[in-house]
């Protein structure tokens, strides 16, 4: 006994308690709920049996069920757009504005840090702020792109079936920008000068500087940081919710709500899991190339 | 001359981009009249103080305090849970390292929205969800811990296991070392990842909507979306709340803002 008290105060069992203590907590609350939903994605589940574990099996009938829904394909499409158009566009803002806050110039560091404010907001909190810009008759959005001489009349950006989706990337976006700019700034930082000196006495102009030395030098933190975004905004939840709820008739919903709402709104608990077991393969995948990518920068 | 130019010219684009923020604001401190005027006035032509009105009819004091006791519980567990799992993590470079990495990562995307389902109904066959602001606690905890480790590694990796080696010879114990060497020397950068878990926990949402059913344990984000239902109107209402919500968070955020942007990008991508 002794021993063992002298082996844990000295020697690795200490180092190894404390890793297994942080492992087993994530394992009881991630990663069973998740086995969880897999097994609930797979049993006859209503209100009589939702207080045991022993439900009837079901096999895939839960799954066909969800596909023969005809929001299905919707809600399928709408998450592609929402994940392809919010990364990319956050990508390419992050990245011009990295570019330029990079330029030597008094306060550059402190502007780029201000950019976080909007990353350490609620998400929910920005959404009801986007609302409130985004409104069809007050709103100053609408206002603005009409002084322009954008827009005739008024976009009714949250009522509209054509458009709410893009209100909520509008806002995604805006969310998104400060971390990928961030990310970016790091990986611009980290390439040396004299890489671009060297292109420059060869006689490279500004853009072939950018397309043959930055981008590829910067080709495992693309791949980071795009990976990093897929996952936040699949996760993105609480935008849908101060913004569209999903509406008009599932004209703005995504996977993520959608399974929320198949669960805690209609009680449809076995397809709301079917739902989360997709959206959850498909952000494990995500997470493996993210991980396989920051390999390659280590290595680098 | 041409930095001030870009000087200029970066201050534009940062003010674009805060414009919500602003807006916000403005829109808080407007009247009526003049919320709703078109085109809208840039700056509010009588200013309006409701700030204690909207405070005490929405019941932001419960809602806050509940917020806070979240979001403290959250991190308070997490500080305890991952500091030494992250020293751990830091100090040695092996396989079983790089498992134990890779299954915290693998835990840190998993979505709230989906992962809210299966916790409920956990929750609630544990009879968790009679204690349903520990409920939230214990979920919350589970979302943020493996940020919490990737970051907190991120910035003891810097401390040379040397030191707490010198210390053992010495005649330290492991866990003297740990507690006597180790923590002081990676108080700062616990603080400001503490102050991040914090920062995420006082904004949850979707556990708190879903696993809270009595009003007077809810969070101020379930305050707010009272204002988010398909016909708004109170804009005024929901601005100023927003604002009472958010200026502690950005207060937090201004005075730290160094040591965020430097923790953040430490940790992130290694």
């Amino acid at each position: 006994m002794t021993r063992m008290i002298a082996r844990f105060r000295d020697g690795s069992s200490f180092d190894l308690t404390l890793v297994a203590l942080a492992l087993a907590y994530l394992f009881v609350f991630a990663a069973l709920p998740m086995l969880y939903t897999v097994v609930m994605s797979v049993q006859k589940i209503d209100m009589f049996t939702l207080g045991t574990l022993a439900r009837p099996f079901v096999g895939l009938r839960n799954y066909a069920h969800v596909l023969a829904m005809p929001v299905a394909w919707r809600v399928a499409t709408n998450t592609a757009i929402f994940v392809v158009l919010s990364v990319v566009l956050q990508l390419v803002i992050g990245l011009v504005l990295a570019i330029y806050f990079r330029q030597d110039f008094p306060g550059a560091s402190t502007l780029r840090g201000l950019f976080l404010a909007g990353w350490v907001m609620p998400a929910l909190v920005v959404g009801a702020i986007w609302r409130w810009l985004l409104a069809g008759d007050f709103g100053v959005v609408n206002f603005l792109l009409g002084s322009l001489g954008l827009i005739k009349g008024h976009i009714f950006w949250i009522s509209d079936p054509h458009v709410a989706l893009y209100s909520l990337i509008i806002a995604n976006v805006w969310l998104g920008i400060p971390f990928n700019m961030l990310l970016l700034s790091v990986g611009l930082a980290a390439i040396p000068a004299d890489v671009y000196e060297a292109a420059s006495l060869d006689g490279a102009s500004a853009i072939q500087r950018f397309l043959f030395v930055t981008l590829p030098m910067m080709r495992a933190t693309l791949g980071a940081v795009l990976s990093l975004s897929i996952i936040f905004t699949m996760q993105q939840y609480d935008l849908v919710a101060a913004l569209t709820q999903g509406g008009p008739s599932n004209a703005s919903n995504v996977a993520q709500y959608w399974s929320w709402q198949l669960s805690f709104e209609t009680y449809d608990i076995a397809g709301g899991s079917v739902v989360a077991v997709v959206m959850i393969l498909v952000v494990i995948l995500v997470a493996i190339l993210y991980v396989r990518s920051t390999r390659l920068e280590q290595q680098a | 001359m041409k930095r001030s130019l870009l000087l200029g010219i970066g201050l534009v684009i940062t003010g674009l981009y805060l414009f919500p923020l602003y807006w916000m604001y403005v829109s808080a401190l407007k009247s009526s009249q003049d919320l709703f005027a078109y085109p809208p006035h840039f700056l509010p032509h009588h200013i309006v103080w409701t700030v204690g009105q909207v405070f005490v009819q929405h019941e932001m004091a419960t809602y806050l305090t509940n917020s806070f006791l979240i979001a403290g519980g959250v991190t308070v567990i997490c500080v305890v849970l991952g500091t030494g799992c992250a020293r751990v993590l830091a100090r040695y470079r092996n396989r079983w390292v790089d498992v134990a990495l890779f299954a915290v990562l693998m835990t840190q995307v998993l979505p709230s929205s989906l992962m809210v389902m299966p916790l409920f109904v956990g929750f609630s066959e544990a009879g968790l969800l009679r204690t349903p602001r520990l409920a939230v606690i214990l979920a919350q905890v589970a979302k943020v811990l493996p940020f919490y480790i990737v970051l907190t590694r991120a910035s003891l990796s810097q401390i040379p296991a040397e030191l707490e080696l010198a210390a053992m010879v010495d005649g330290a114990s492991r866990i003297g070392a740990f507690f006597r060497i180790i923590l002081p020397l990676a108080r700062n950068g616990i603080l400001v990842t503490g102050i991040l878990v914090f920062l995420q926990s006082f904004g949850e949402y979707v556990y708190a909507r879903s696993m809270i059913s009595q009003d007077d344990l809810q969070t101020a984000t379930v305050g707010l979306s009272a204002f988010l239902g398909p016909n708004t109107s109170d804009w005024n209402g929901m601005m100023t709340y927003s604002a009472i919500y958010v200026t502690p968070i950005l207060i937090v955020f201004v005075l730290l803002q160094r040591r965020i942007v430097s923790g953040l990008t430490a940790g992130a991508l290694k």
